[in-house]
């Protein structure tokens, strides 16, 4: 009876959870600099017309908040994969140096090649999140690590990495576009920007999910997963293309946004529980919550400029940090 | 413990080499002057580069030595009380602190800078070592929650530099160029920030003992009756002056914390007793060196000294990660 009950408290989850979302993006797709009605929102998408709100909404507000759930729950994925595959709660692709990778990638790719188009500079992301998640992947592996040694060796890398971009930045002068998106914004995204995200996250979501079940055991120790006849190397280097197709893609259409890969893995574990069918797809939604509301709440941080995302996920993902932190022993399990 | 033989020697091994590497550096910049010319100033035989040498470089150079020093030693405290060769002022969170009141005041009173900057950065590492040392008190003394919630509160600090930067943009140049850590423009007047540490490196060279006993672990030292608690925010504290100083004068450069033990230690072993002052003389002499390139490598363009610290720094810190690996 227990099991069909959590059962029952899962699907009422994921319900309110995607409840949560769709209002969200409702809520996002109204709120901004005009303010439209709820009404005239559910108009403009159903029955579209020549309108003005019709314009604002179809190709400002839409593609936007589309961006912001499916970044969120990449970012998220890509988090939760990581935990899984180094054993360590504080991974992400923020502590792995796998965005501040992407970061420099990019600002040296627009600095060499400003002409290029952000279809491209997604293979430099690649590329970058590639070499900072290696560098700190290859020091965590196996889980022997501990959590503070991770956490120091993440920010040194991190440190090391931003040290460059900062660099390569002050010795170019014309600085502060880069900067508005070195700290993760999805302000003024439209529709190409959807499209060059959309495969990428959408491939990366659908093999994570797949991987689900492998995830799972591979928690179990590498042992076990071995006698239970999973091949464990090749489910690390799955997860870890993963893990940079997700965030790579992300960073380079939005930038570095951090903290949703740390947080939303521990929230989704204490909804539904440790197995990685359900944190997978849990994680994704939660992830893409978040987000939606985070660039909500950016857009009244300093109202009426728009601040970037990047800064309202610190600002809820630092504390949370501080509150793994503080829970000292208890995440070494 | 790892000890080796002749620490007195490599120390004045390590002293000439700052000489000389002061020499070079004294000579090197957009006026280039030769090591000899430079001497004959110095000793008043010679007034050809007389202003230049006293009025900019000699203050410069000097600062750098003390800088470095000052950060080595200051990363060195830091490992020994954490025991976790990691750890150092950047890595947890105090120097973030430091730029983060630093870009506020630079930001909002961009007419008071050169007067409050180092004051406020000073202040910046204060608050955050005394948020440090709130956040891990209940829990004791356990070290590794100190370094986590460093790591966790200079991600906050991180989100308000870049609030700050994006919600001003128009200094966004200046407070760039100051995060990265440069000793440009630096002179006679910021020397007075340096005092602090003129006085505590000594002190702290002369009482190594504690750090040395702290190493033997927790429950040797209470039985050798330490107050482990007083004895590690002691330290703790010297080692915040000493960053919030350095930063208050060359803003956040990083890496010299970090490496600069791991050098000493590999030189003279693990006793603080040859371990400080050694740490101490590479951080000057990498402070020194990643000034001297900045400014001579492509002249009149200075690089910052912060981005030479991370060139020389990074890849020596990625082989530290390896052979860290490999002892598992």
């Amino acid at each position: 009876m227990n099991i069909k009950k959590q059962r029952t408290s899962r699907y009422i989850i994921g319900f309110i959870g995607v409840f949560l979302l769709i209002a969200g993006i409702f809520i996002h797709v109204s709120v901004g600099s005009s303010s439209i009605s709820i009404t005239d929102v559910i108009r403009a998408l159903f029955h579209p017309d020549n309108s003005k709100q019709t314009t604002i909404i179809q190709t400002l507000r839409l593609p936007r908040a589309v961006l912001a759930a499916l970044i969120g729950a990449s970012l998220a994925v890509a988090g939760a994969l990581m935990q899984a595959i180094t054993r360590n709660s504080l991974a992400s692709p923020q502590v792995f140096g796998v965005n501040a990778g992407a970061s420099l990638a990019i600002v040296v790719a627009t600095i060499l090649f400003p002409e290029l188009h952000s279809k491209t500079t997604v293979y430099f992301a690649f590329l970058g999140s590639a070499l900072g998640g290696i560098t700190v992947y290859l020091f965590a592996a196996g889980g022997k690590v501990t959590h503070i040694k991770l956490a120091l060796a993440g920010m040194a890398v991190h440190l090391f990495l931003s040290s460059f971009t900062q660099g390569v930045i002050v010795l170019n002068e014309d600085a502060t576009d880069v900067l508005y998106w070195l700290v993760g914004s999805i302000n003024g995204k439209n529709w190409s920007h959807v499209l060059v995200l959309l495969p990428w996250s959408v491939f990366g979501l659908l093999a994570a999910f797949i991987m689900g079940r492998s995830i799972s055991i591979l928690v179990l120790g590498e042992n076990m997963a071995t006698g239970l006849g999973e091949k464990v190397q090749w489910i690390r280097l799955v997860a870890g293309v993963i893990v940079i197709i997700l965030a790579g893609s992300s960073v380079a259409v939005a930038g570095p946004i951090g903290f949703i890969g740390l947080m939303i893995p521990h929230i989704a574990r204490k909804l539904v529980g440790g197995d990685y069918q359900r944190i997978l797809p849990f994680s994704a939604l939660l992830g893409g919550i978040l987000l939606v509301y985070a660039d909500i709440l950016s857009r009244f941080i300093a109202y009426p400029f728009e601040s970037p995302v990047g800064i309202v996920t610190a600002l809820i993902g630092a504390p949370f940090f501080l509150y793994l932190a503080r829970k000292g022993r208890k995440i070494k399990q | 413990m790892n000890v080796k033989k002749h620490p007195y020697s490599i120390l004045s091994v390590l002293l000439l080499i700052l000489v000389m590497m002061a020499f070079i550096s004294l000579g090197v910049g957009a006026v280039y002057t030769s090591p000899v010319e430079v001497f004959t100033n110095l000793i008043g035989k010679s007034q050809s580069n007389h202003f230049i040498l006293f009025n900019y470089r000699i203050p410069r150079m000097l600062l750098a030595v003390i800088v470095g020093a000052s950060l080595a030693v200051s990363g060195a405290i830091l490992q020994g009380i954490l025991k976790n060769p990691l750890a150092s002022p950047d890595v947890i969170g105090v120097t973030k602190g430091s730029g983060l009141f630093a870009v506020a005041v630079l930001i909002i009173f961009p007419g008071a800078s050169m007067v409050a900057l180092p004051f406020s950065a000073f202040l910046g590492a204060a608050v955050i070592a005394i948020a440090l040392m709130l956040f891990s008190y209940t829990q004791g003394t356990k070290t590794h929650s100190l370094a986590l919630i460093g790591v966790a509160l200079g991600a906050i600090c991180q989100a308000g530099i870049q609030y700050f930067m994006i919600k001003f943009p128009d200094n966004v140049n200046t407070t760039l160029l100051w995060l990265t850590g440069s000793l440009w423009g630096r002179g006679w007047n910021e020397m007075w920030f340096l005092i602090p540490c003129l006085v505590l490196i000594p002190l702290i060279i002369i009482f190594t003992s504690k750090l040395d006993i702290l190493n033997l672990g927790d429950e040797m030292a209470v039985g050798l009756g330490e107050r482990i608690k007083y004895v590690r925010y002691t330290l703790l504290s010297i080692s915040v002056i000493l960053t919030g100083a350095s930063v208050a004068v060359v803003g956040s450069i990083g890496f010299i914390g970090l490496i600069s033990p791991h050098v000493g230690r590999r030189l003279v072993g693990s006793r603080s007793k040859f371990l400080l002052p050694v740490s101490a003389l590479i951080g000057a002499l990498f402070l020194l060196l990643a000034d001297t390139v900045g400014r001579g490598i492509v002249p009149p363009i200075e690089i910052p000294a912060g981005i030479v610290t991370a060139i020389i720094g990074a890849p020596y810190f990625l082989y530290l990660l390896r052979r860290e690996q490999k002892n598992k």
